[in-house]
C-alpha cells in the first residue's frame, strides 16, 4: 500500500501540466466581410482564426503590421476592438465517404437538412499539386454518356477539361448529364457485382448561383438516382464572396480524398467566372492591386492551382484520380476574354457551346470545330476509336460542303453522298438531356451510320431509327452489347456478330 | 503634398533612427515628434501620426502583462521578469495585475501571445471542446 501511495506521488509530481502558447490580436477595421487585425504574431497563411461568436475567420494577407483576414459567416455581429485569436490550423474541410449524397456548404457543415456528417478525417482547403513524379499519363475513359463528346472529345480519368459557352446554352446540362452517367455505371457495376470497374465519384460545387437554381439541379440528382453518389458544395448567390471565393478549393479537398485512397473522382466547378469576380471583390476590399479589368494579379494562379490539382496518380501511390470539369460563361461568345483565355490555358482541352448551334435546335449545342481535347483520346475505347476515329475530319468537311451546297443543286454523287452522312451524324448527336447512352450503344450506332446502314434512312427519321435501334440492341441483343464492354475493340468475331445484328434490324424495320 | 506611401515611409525611416540595439530610445522619439511637430512641413503631421502608430505598435509588443488571482510574492515576480527579459529580449516592460476571475494560476501576455495558465482559461477551453 505505502509502494503505491509513493508511486501515484511520484507521478502526480512528475506530472507537468503543459500551458499552451496562444497569439491574439485585435480588430482594427472591419466591413465587407474583411477585417484587418493588429497583433496576431505568429499567425500562419492560411490559418484559420476564432473571432468569437462562433465565427471562423481566415488570415488570408500578413502585412508588416497587420493582418487582413477574410470572415466566413455573418460578420455584422463582430465589432472593432473584438478580440480574434489564432487555433494554429489551417482551413479544413471534413473529406470522406460520409459526404456522399449530402448538400454541405464552403466550410463542409451540412445544408439539407439531414443531420450530421459521418467523416473522421479533414482535408486543408489549400493544398499544393500532386509532382510529376507522383503522376501517370492517363488511360482510364469517362464515360459521359453524350454521344458526341464520347465519339469526338473524349474525356480521360484525370483531365481537365473546360465547358465553355455563353449563358443557357447547356454547360450545367452536360455536366449533370455525366454525373448521371457516372451513377447509372457504378450502379450496374455495383448490380452485376463486377469489381473491375472502378467506380467514379461526383463533386458539383456551385459557385454564386440562385438557390433556386441549385435546388432544381439537387431535385435532378436525385430523381436520377445520381444523388448518392454526388457531393453538393454549394455556395450560392446569398453567400459572402469570402466562401464563394473557397468553395471550389474546398470541393477540390473531398475529390482530393477519393484520389489519396486509390478511388475515382469527378469535379465540377460551376462556374470559374463567377469564381474570379467573387475573389476580384476579396482582393479589392483587401486593398490589393488591381490589373486588367479589375481582377487582381494572382487571378491566374487561382484557377491554375486550383485546376492543378486534378491528377492522376501512379500505381505506388494508389492509383486514384481526380478529374476536373471547369465552367465558364462567355460574354456573347467572346473566348479571347480574360478569365476564358487564362482557364482555356490551363486546362486539357474545351467544349465549346454555340449559341447558334442551340437556336438551330442542336442540342447539346457542341461547336465542333474549335472543340479539342489535348489527352482523353488516350483513354477513349479502342471500339469507339475504330468508329469514330475520323468523324471530325468528316464533319468539317461536311459542313463546308453544306455551305458550299447553298448556292447550287448540281452536286456531283460523291459529295452528296458526303452531305447525306454528315446530316445523318449530326442528327445521331442531337440527345435529349438527362438520358446519357451507353457507350456500347453509342458505337453501334456510329458503326450502322459508317456501314452505311443509315443512308436508305430519311434524315427526320433518324432519331426515331436510332431509338427503335437502342431498343432492339437491349432487348435482344445485350450479349452483342456485353462482348462489345467485354473486348472494348472491334474485332472480326464481333464485326459479323454486328452484320447479323444489321440485316435483323433491317429485317424488322422492314 | 505626400502622398500616403511616401509618409509610411519616412515615419518607418524616422522609427528605425530611433532604435538602438533593436530598442527604442525615447528620448530621440520625443525629439523627432518636437522637430516635426514644430518643423510645420506639408504633411508632417500625417507622418507623425503614421510614427506614432509604429512606436506604439512596438510599445504593446514589448509590453507583459502578468495577471493572477492573488497577488504575486516578490521573489516570483523578480523570476518572471527575468524570464520574460531572457525569452522577448531587452526592453519587455512588465507589469502584474491581479484579476479574482481567474479563479487560480496565472495568465501572462506578450505582444500577441498569450500563455493561459489560469484556472479560468481551462475552464473555457473545456467547455469549447464540448
Amino acid at each position: 500500500m505505502a509502494n503505491l501511495i509513493a508511486e501515484l506521488e511520484r507521478e502526480i509530481s512528475g506530472a507537468k501540466s503543459d500551458v499552451l502558447k496562444r497569439t491574439v490580436g485585435v480588430i482594427r477595421e472591419i466591413g465587407d466581410g474583411v477585417a484587418r487585425v493588429e497583433g496576431l504574431g505568429d499567425v500562419m497563411l492560411n490559418e484559420m482564426l476564432d473571432l468569437g461568436h462562433g465565427i471562423t475567420g481566415l488570415a488570408l494577407s500578413l502585412d508588416e503590421t497587420e493582418v487582413g483576414v477574410i470572415i466566413l459567416g455573418d460578420y455584422t455581429v463582430l465589432s472593432e476592438g473584438d478580440e480574434v485569436r489564432g487555433t494554429g490550423k489551417l482551413l479544413q474541410v471534413p473529406v470522406g465517404k460520409g459526404l456522399l449524397g449530402r448538400v454541405v456548404n464552403t466550410l463542409g457543415e451540412p445544408i439539407d437538412g439531414k443531420g450530421p456528417i459521418a467523416s473522421d478525417a479533414a482535408y486543408p482547403v489549400e493544398k499544393l499539386a500532386p509532382g510529376i513524379m507522383r503522376r501517370r499519363p492517363i488511360s482510364q475513359p469517362v464515360q459521359t454518356g453524350i454521344m458526341a463528346i464520347d465519339a469526338m472529345i473524349p474525356i480521360g480519368r484525370g483531365q481537365r477539361e473546360l465547358i465553355i459557352g455563353d449563358r443557357s446554352t447547356g454547360k450545367t446540362t452536360i455536366c449533370i448529364d455525366t454525373i448521371i452517367s457516372q451513377a447509372r455505371l457504378n450502379r450496374e457495376a455495383e448490380m452485376s457485382g463486377d469489381t473491375s470497374y472502378r467506380p467514379l465519384f461526383s463533386i458539383y460545387v456551385a459557385i454564386g448561383q440562385k438557390q433556386s437554381t441549385i435546388a432544381r439541379l439537387i431535385a435532378v440528382l436525385e430523381e436520377s438516382g445520381a444523388l448518392p453518389y454526388t457531393i453538393v458544395v454549394a455556395s450560392p448567390a446569398a453567400d459572402s464572396a469570402t466562401s464563394q471565393y473557397l468553395a471550389p478549393f474546398a470541393g477540390a479537398a473531398m475529390g482530393e480524398w477519393f484520389m489519396d485512397h486509390g478511388m475515382d473522382a469527378l469535379i465540377v466547378y460551376d462556374d470559374l467566372s463567377k469564381h474570379a469576380v467573387a475573389y476580384r471583390q476579396v482582393s479589392l476590399v483587401l486593398k490589393r492591386p488591381s490589373g486588367r479589368e479589375a481582377y487582381p494579379g494572382d487571378v491566374f494562379y487561382l484557377h491554375s492551382r486550383l485546376l492543378e490539382r486534378a491528377a492522376r496518380v501512379g500505381e505506388q501511390f494508389g492509383g486514384g484520380s481526380l478529374t476536373a470539369l471547369p465552367i465558364i460563361e462567355t460574354q456573347s461568345g467572346d473566348v479571347s476574354a480574360y478569365i476564358p483565355t487564362n482557364v482555356i490555358s490551363i486546362t486539357d482541352g474545351q467544349i465549346f457551346l454555340d449559341t447558334d448551334l442551340f437556336h438551330q435546335g442542336t442540342r447539346p449545342a457542341i461547336s465542333v470545330g474549335i472543340s479539342v481535347s489535348r489527352v482523353g483520346s488516350a483513354a477513349q475505347l479502342k471500339a469507339m476509336k475504330q468508329v469514330a476515329g475520323r468523324l471530325k475530319g468528316e464533319l468539317a468537311q461536311f459542313r463546308e460542303l453544306a455551305a458550299f451546297a447553298q448556292f447550287g443543286s448540281d452536286l456531283d454523287a460523291a459529295t452528296q453522298a458526303k452531305i447525306d452522312r454528315g446530316r445523318r451524324i449530326i442528327e445521331l448527336f442531337n440527345q435529349p438531356q438527362h438520358d446519357p447512352i451507353p457507350v456500347e450503344v453509342q458505337v453501334v450506332a456510329l458503326w450502322m451510320v459508317q456501314n452505311g446502314h443509315l443512308d436508305a434512312v430519311h434524315v427526320e427519321k433518324v432519331k426515331d431509327y436510332q431509338i427503335r435501334l437502342t431498343e432492339f440492341l437491349t432487348s435482344s441483343k445485350a450479349p452483342l452489347l456485353a462482348a462489345i464492354g467485354r473486348e472494348k475493340a472491334l474485332n472480326d468475331a464481333v464485326t459479323a456478330e454486328l452484320q447479323t445484328a444489321a440485316a435483323q434490324f433491317a429485317a424488322l424495320a422492314g | 503634398m505626400l502622398t500616403a506611401k511616401q509618409q509610411q515611409r519616412q515615419a518607418r525611416q524616422l522609427f528605425r533612427l530611433c532604435l538602438v540595439n533593436g530598442v527604442v530610445d525615447e528620448r530621440r522619439v520625443r525629439q523627432i515628434v518636437h522637430r516635426g511637430v514644430a518643423g510645420g512641413r506639408s504633411g508632417s503631421l500625417g507622418v507623425m501620426a503614421r510614427f506614432l502608430r509604429l512606436v506604439k505598435i512596438d510599445r504593446s509588443r514589448r509590453a507583459a502583462t502578468v495577471e493572477s488571482a492573488v497577488p504575486l510574492p516578490p521573489a516570483l515576480r523578480a523570476q518572471l521578469t527575468a524570464m520574460l527579459g531572457q525569452r522577448y529580449g531587452e526592453g519587455t516592460a512588465t507589469t502584474f495585475t491581479e484579476d479574482p476571475a481567474l479563479i487560480a494560476g496565472v495568465r501572462i501576455r506578450v505582444g500577441s501571445d498569450v500563455y493561459d495558465g489560469s484556472v479560468a482559461g481551462r475552464l473555457a477551453d473545456l467547455e469549447a471542446r464540448f
